[in-house]
């Protein structure tokens, strides 16, 4: 049964204006994800990947086109209404972990929590989504840098579930680790995703496409191949 | 923990950049005493002025503008004295209210081998009973007897029965005499009708028989019983004494008073504003640290962003933390406030009665407001440029 798509990308083009002219990052990029499906959206550096990255992220919208997500027009949606999708619809996880280094492990999952019910985890939910990704909670207790990088990603793996968000949206997230502990983490989205999350995973090493139903390959602002 | 995750941001990005948080608040320090300590000063003064001024607020004082020449050649003197005749006229006019005259001059002292000057009056003993407190003691007696002031007897040691020579003390001079300490009076302090704290009084005869100026005054005290009849005895001396040309001019202690209490009040106020300007530097610097931290912590901005911080959150935070630099600044500045503002008034006004009382003591709480709201205000522009930020490029910063 084919299942209804979460994200659904219509002719999206991204034209930076710059003074040495306009630059077009993405051009007519069309696609679908479905819900529950891991897609890789591969592509070397330069070929608008991380354009689309943000794109998909809510971080910026098209400058042409129409980006769908959760069946919502992104370009329609004011700042606020952004900032409410990237908390509740979209879990980031990015290359450099991106935790926040004020706050312990426990603290950075915690964090969207709040966010979105405006009040602290009184149900651990913070504690059992760690424990699902591999961080006990004598871990739990430690700042970011004192983390390992496999460490820090899984934490930043937990924060990004918290909030049940429908779709997982993956950059480089094995970029800075070794290969042992970039496996591990790609197992965990895979079982992630077996057990019905939606995973975007945004990568430029092929090894990694194996773990993907589908791969889109970008080249120069445009979609040149899916497999 | 604190329940709002925003607050606790804020706290350990002021505890991690304690140094830095720690300068910044000084600046507040320095306002918040500076503002507290100087209102403090002014209204104590103000305080005291006002209250030695009206303790004496029964009492007007009757002078006169017009100057006569007397003698002649190289002896003429020029003087605005109340003759006798006006004395009698002015009696005459306030009734049962006691009139009081007052000689007046300034004289060389020495005691023991000390040389001063001091003003010396000199008046009926009998009127002494009736506006000077006599500490220790007794009222003039015989005619080379005296009362001096209280800052006087404290300045030269004086005791009772300690002689003062009065005059030309220059050596082989011959207008010297001596009087006799009889009593010390009361501190009064500020009042127009008689500065005594500095002064020696004599008798009216022992005055006239060595500075002359016999049936002339150069002073009148009216002690008015009734404080709300003072008006109508102004006009009625103004109405007899001053129909045709001026004559005499009447002074009341409460325009006096009015007048005094503006010009502390302008004082207080201007050096309320040399305070203010500290709190501006401060405000500067803590505007300054507040950028530093919006700079420092740009990706920080950016992973809050987007990972679904309202833009209203992150200026909250930003918020805060200038109101915790506020806090702790306008904490220990109150602190610093009492100490400081309790020695600053000690040390210029001379006592701390009025140091506890609401007018004055409000001063603390009132810097300490006026610290954190510029924290607050100072806070506000790095807040709105924090949470402006455009969060693709404020995770690409490192």
């Amino acid at each position: 049964m084919e299942k209804t798509p979460i994200m659904q990308l219509i002719n999206v083009t991204k034209v930076y204006k710059l003074e040495s002219g306009d630059v077009v990052a993405l051009d007519n990029v069309s696609f679908d994800v479905r819900e529950g499906e891991f897609l890789a959206i591969m592509g070397a550096s330069g070929s608008g990947k991380s354009t689309l990255l943000n794109q998909l992220g809510i971080l910026d919208v098209p400058t042409s086109g129409e980006l769908s997500i959760d069946g919502k027009n992104v370009a329609k949606l004011n700042d606020l209404e952004r900032t409410h999708m990237r908390r509740d619809v979209i879990g980031y996880v990015f290359q450099k972990f991106y935790l926040i280094p004020l706050l312990t492990a426990y603290e950075n999952v915690e964090y969207p929590l709040i966010l979105k019910y405006k009040k602290r985890d009184k149900n651990k939910r913070a504690s059992h989504i760690l424990n699902e990704t591999g961080i006990d909670e004598t871990m739990a207790i430690h700042r970011p840098s004192q983390l390992s990088g496999g460490q820090q990603q899984r934490v930043a793996i937990a924060r990004a579930l918290v909030n049940e968000p429908k779709i997982l949206l993956c950059d480089e997230p094995t970029g800075n680790l070794d290969k042992k502990t970039g496996t591990q983490i790609m197992d965990l989205l895979v079982e992630l995703n077996k057990k019905g999350k939606t995973v975007i995973l945004v990568t430029h090493d092929p090894s990694l496409t194996r773990y993907a139903h589908r791969t889109i390959t970008l080249e120069d602002g445009r979609i040149a191949n899916v497999s | 923990m604190f329940p709002d995750i925003f607050f606790e941001l804020s706290l350990r990005s002021v505890r991690i950049n304690f140094l830095r948080s720690i300068l910044a608040s000084i600046g507040i320090i320095i306002g918040v005493v500076a503002i507290s300590a100087m209102g403090m000063l002014g209204t104590n003064l103000t305080l005291m002025v006002k209250d030695q001024l009206s303790s004496n607020a029964n009492v007007l004082v009757v002078t006169t503008d017009v100057s006569k020449i007397s003698g002649s050649g190289q002896n003429a003197t020029l003087k605005a004295t109340v003759s006798d005749n006006q004395v009698r006229q002015i009696k005459q006019v306030v009734g049962t209210n006691r009139v009081i005259p007052l000689h007046r001059t300034q004289t060389n002292i020495k005691i023991g081998a000390d040389d001063g000057r001091a003003a010396i009056y000199g008046l009926n003993p009998d009127d002494v009973q009736y506006f000077l407190t006599i500490n220790e003691g007794n009222n003039i007696r015989g005619t080379e007897d005296a009362l001096v002031g209280a800052t006087l007897a404290q300045n030269f040691n004086l005791g009772i029965g300690n002689r003062i020579k009065i005059g030309n003390t220059s050596a082989g001079a011959k207008d010297v005499t001596t009087v006799r300490v009889a009593g010390i009076l009361a501190a009064r302090g500020f009042s127009p009708d008689m500065m005594a704290d500095s002064a020696i009084i004599t008798s009216d005869s022992f005055f006239t028989n060595h500075f002359g100026n016999e049936n002339e005054y150069n002073q009148v005290n009216i002690i008015v019983e009734d404080i709300d009849t003072m008006d109508s005895i102004i006009e009625a001396i103004n109405k007899r004494m001053n129909r045709q040309t001026q004559t005499v001019s009447v002074e009341d202690s409460r325009s006096r008073l009015n007048s005094i209490s503006q010009t502390f009040d302008t004082m207080t106020t201007f050096i309320l504003a040399i305070g203010g300007i500290s709190l501006v530097v401060a405000a500067v610097s803590i505007f300054n640290v507040m950028m530093m931290s919006v700079n420092d912590r740009i990706q920080e901005i950016g992973i809050l962003r987007s990972i679904g911080t309202e833009r209203a959150e992150i200026r909250r935070m930003f918020v805060y933390e200038a109101i915790i630099l506020g806090i702790i600044g306008a904490g220990v500045g109150g602190f610093m406030s009492l100490i400081i503002g309790y020695t600053v008034v000690n040390v210029f006004v001379g006592n701390t009665k009025y140091f506890f009382l609401p007018a004055s003591i409000a001063y603390v709480p009132y810097g300490m407001i006026i610290g954190i709201l510029v924290c607050l205000f100072s806070g506000l522009y790095p807040a709105w440029k924090a949470s402006n930020m455009d969060p693709i490029d404020a995770l690409r910063s490192e």
